[in-house]
């Protein structure tokens, strides 16, 4: 297991370094710069911003600057925000995003499992339709649709949350719900799914038959096994969650790390993007490690395997 | 510059567009059965803290750098310069300078500075702080986007663009700590509204000469104005609090500002309406929202210094021929544009420079003649659009845009016969093109910056940073530069109207409407008036928390605005009369 968690970790370097000379070039071939506006700066002031910046550098000399800074993990300041460094927005956005994300994942996978496990026991029953069709529409309704309906309700009409901002708890409430319905809907999914099959194996008949009280044997012996679909499925959730949340921070003016990624794009930015996609694959990549580490420990085969 | 949502923007955009009109149909709390109707919660906050939506995040907080709005909002209301602007008419008021005096030739202002004024390190601002801040602006290694306001003073475009070295050859100087004189190459009306503008705002040298760009950050920054920096979370918000040093700070009444940075127009408006912010400053109201709103006293609406027009790349062909241009501009029908189309939001409008500049009078711009549009192209060798390649019109991402851009290609196509494409890229690609010339039309606007046809007209000089028609006519710029050297104000500005002919003649670009102001304000805040040049010093802000339903904004307002003007001073106020004030 060790052996195996240090050669991922290993390669995770070789990785990185492909997508962050991807990412540097792509940048460079977008149009535009980060000292464009629609008030243009006079020629001479651009030149004297370029030289600061060593943007008048030939773009290998900037590769070669930019990989040694990423080594010493030193992006520099942002160009469009110079009073702030790179890794200060960095470390300010992502603990927000993670808070959301997390928030997000917990309540899915508490509702969603909850959801799976009692569709999967009380199969065929209005429970079990309810559970499927409630999830159905986790699924179809996108968050930029979901979030506004939210907000109409919960802030507009009832007054109950804040429709925007990230202070207090209830500032949390409408975003985590947004960005948790898709999740919630495939995890009671595969949670009934996994549960179904648990459920009709023969070590449950085993159990039951050897008159165990039907919540001893759901949740200390069918649970367990039932769940593996649902952790295969952890590290894309996660990593879905903390990344793939811009529409709802967008929505919901939440200061997380994918709105500041969407703006530093949008701006061009050069120095916000390359740190934030580093720090966004640095992270899949070690999440996607810990959920290929859990799997072998909640299913000893995949380990001998 | 407003971030757009996405590729879908539309679809939440409609979403919460439909939302919140919905929610705004319901009788507004706390029941307003009688009086007025607000959009929404109208509940004062507690204590005297004032929030409003700042928009896109400020990308610099050093004066000399910044130049949009969300900036400059938070600029003047860390530091002060010599000048501070009135809430309504925006007349210079007296600022850092308690007077200034103006030479029999109109050349050479005195400003005297207030002695008793003071950055919040207890140092007090000097005349030398000044000088060396508008040094700073003029130095082509700062990059500062508006060194070129500076350019009336002596020697100062010389000194900017490299040809003169010797800053004590710039018409500058600090006699003594309390004295800045500035001469200027000829007299400039505009040029004491310009000492409040937010590029001319003093910084603290010690702090910049020490911390470099970091400045600006809360642990570093020494500012002079009626408030300081608390609190920058990026992406989220500005916090500033009332800055006991400021030297008229009797008059401040907010103890906190908290300015959010919301991008998203309907989460923008959704927080006003849910009553989390008591201003929704002019940008952040979607327009189509806008005749829904009106039947709410928090909309505020009003005439902007601003022209919405379509750029043409005078470079390429057909656009290189006068008669194409002209013959495209003929046949815009604006008011279907503004009135239909945009519903009454904007005002149609043919020329360049907005109305309303005092003695100013503009040439007639061109109206809607389809059949001379007709003529025109034909002379011009393309009868009913036959022979003209398809054009090409640039947009960026906006529902806006896009539909504008759709009803004047269905004008062109339909009165002229020619091959119309809208092309949509996002920002970076649509500056990129732009600057760089690679497009047919483009869409654009252009804000004033000061109360001066000027600054609409010198952005189209052959050469200019901003012009990106590549049009250049000398004629033209001869006329710029004679009226810059006029001493005579009304002759000065029937240069300025002659130039204006000759530019809408030539018709390097086509202006389809005026822009107006449309801000939400609660009807608590006082002090919060709407201008042309949509410019707030928070420093008059205050929350009126004996506020009662029933009472209409308008008038409270004006009563807070009398109130203010009739207040006592906390100084001598100002004693010579600004040569640019007009109302």
């Amino acid at each position: 297991m060790i052996r195996f968690a240090a050669r991922r970790l290993l390669l995770m370097v070789p990785t990185l370094w492909v997508i962050a000379t991807l990412t540097f070039f792509m940048l460079r071939l977008a149009p535009g710069g980060p000292f464009l506006a629609e008030r243009d700066i006079p020629k001479k002031a651009r030149e004297a911003m370029s030289r600061r910046y060593g943007l008048d550098q030939p773009l290998g000399a900037q590769y070669l600057r930019f990989l040694g800074n990423a080594a010493r993990l030193d992006l520099g300041p942002s160009y469009r925000r110079p009073a702030l460094q790179v890794r200060e927005i960095l470390f300010q956005a992502f603990p927000v995003s993670l808070e959301l994300g997390g928030l997000a994942l917990g309540w899915a996978l508490l509702t969603g499992g909850a959801l799976g496990v009692l569709a999967a026991h009380r199969r065929n029953s209005w429970l079990d339709y309810l559970a499927t069709s409630t999830s159905l529409l986790g699924v179809s309704i996108p968050n930029f649709v979901l979030g506004p309906l939210l907000v109409l309700v919960f802030s507009l009409r009832l007054y109950w949350f804040p429709p925007a901002l990230w202070s207090g708890w209830d500032h949390k409430v409408l975003p985590v719900l947004t960005l948790s319905a898709v999740y919630t809907a495939y995890i009671a999914r595969l949670t009934r799914a996994g549960m179904v099959e648990t459920l009709g194996q023969d070590f449950v008949r085993t159990a039951r038959a050897k008159g165990l009280s039907e919540s001893r044997v759901v949740l200390a012996h069918a649970l367990r096994p039932g769940l593996l679909p649902v952790v295969s499925y952890l590290g894309p959730a996660t990593a879905g969650v903390v990344t793939g949340s811009v529409a709802v921070e967008s929505i919901f003016a939440v200061p997380g790390l994918g709105r500041q990624l969407y703006t530093a794009a949008i701006n061009r930015d050069y120095t916000v993007v390359l740190g934030a996609v580093l720090f966004y694959a640095a992270l899949l990549l070690v999440l996607n490690l810990v959920v290929d580490l859990l799997y072998a420990r909640l299913d000893p085969r995949v380990e001998e395997a | 510059m407003r971030v757009p949502f996405g590729a879908h923007g539309w679809i939440p955009g409609a979403l919460a567009a439909a939302a919140l009109c919905a929610a705004g149909c319901g009788p507004a709390r706390p029941g307003a059965a009688d009086g007025p109707r607000y959009f929404g919660r109208v509940s004062p906050p507690s204590g005297n803290v004032f929030r409003f939506n700042n928009g896109a995040e400020p990308e610099q907080l050093d004066p000399a750098l910044m130049s949009g709005q969300p900036d400059g909002r938070i600029a003047r209301a860390l530091f002060e310069g010599l000048t501070v602007y009135h809430p309504g008419t925006l007349a210079p008021d007296a600022g850092q300078a308690r007077s200034w005096d103006l030479s029999a030739d109109g050349r050479i202002y005195t400003f005297h500075l207030r002695p008793e004024a003071r950055w919040t390190d207890g140092s007090p601002v000097t005349a030398r702080d000044f000088l060396w801040s508008w040094l700073r602006v003029l130095r082509p290694s700062t990059g500062s986007r508006y060194a070129s306001l500076l350019f009336p003073v002596a020697g100062a475009e010389a000194f900017s663009k490299g040809t003169l070295s010797d800053s004590t050859r710039v018409g500058l100087a600090a006699p003594d700590d309390t004295t800045f004189v500035v001469t200027l190459n000829a007299p400039t009306p505009y040029f004491v509204f310009l000492t409040g503008f937010y590029s001319l705002l003093p910084v603290p040298r010690a702090a910049v000469e020490r911390w470099g760009e970091r400045w600006v950050r809360p642990e570093h920054i020494v500012s002079n104005g009626p408030f300081t920096f608390h609190e920058w979370r990026p992406g989220d918000r500005i916090v500033l609090e009332k800055n006991l040093r400021y030297w008229d700070a009797a008059r401040v009444r907010l103890d906190r500002v908290e300015c959010y940075a919301i991008e998203d127009l309907n989460t923008s408006m959704s927080l006003y309406r849910s009553g989390a912010v008591d201003w929704n400053p002019s940008g952040y109201v979607p327009t189509g929202y806008i005749p829904h709103l009106r039947r709410f006293a928090d909309l505020s609406a009003g005439p902007f210094q601003g022209t919405y027009y379509y750029s043409m790349n005078v470079t390429r062909k057909p656009f290189d021929d006068p008669r194409v241009r002209l013959a495209l501009n003929l046949a815009l029908d604006r008011d279907a544009i503004a009135n239909k189309l945009l519903r009454g939001t904007r005002a149609p409008w043919g020329n360049i420079t907005p109305r309303g500049y005092p003695g100013y009078e503009a040439p007639a711009g061109y109206g809607h003649d389809p059949a001379r549009a007709r003529r025109l192209l034909a002379e011009a060798g393309y009868p009913g659009g036959r022979g003209m390649r398809r054009i090409e019109i640039l947009i960026t991402t906006s529902e806006d845009h896009r539909r504008i851009a759709e009803a004047i290609q269905g004008m062109w196509r339909s009165e002229l016969g020619v091959d119309v494409a809208v092309s949509n890229q996002e920002w970076g690609s649509y500056l990129e093109a732009t600057t760089s010339l690679r497009y047919d039309v483009a869409r654009r606007s252009w804000l004033g910056d000061y109360l001066d046809p000027n600054t609409f007209l010198a952005a189209l000089r052959g050469g200019d940073d901003n012009n990106r028609t590549g049009w250049a006519d000398p004629g033209y710029d001869r006329l710029l530069d004679a009226a810059a050297a006029e001493p005579d104000p009304a002759l000065r500005l029937e240069m300025l109207a002659r130039a204006e002919a000759v530019a809408l003649e030539r018709g390097p670009i086509l202006p389809i409407y005026h822009l107006r102001v449309y801000e939400m304000i609660k009807p608590y805040v006082r002090g919060l008036e709407t201008n042309v040049l949509d410019i707030q010093e928070l420093k008059y802000v205050w929350i009126d928390h004996s506020w009662r339903p029933g009472i209409g904004p308008a008038g409270a307002r004006a009563a807070a605005a009398q109130a203010r003007t009739s207040a006592p001073a906390a100084t001598d106020g100002r004693a010579a009369a600004p040569a640019g004030a007009r109302p």
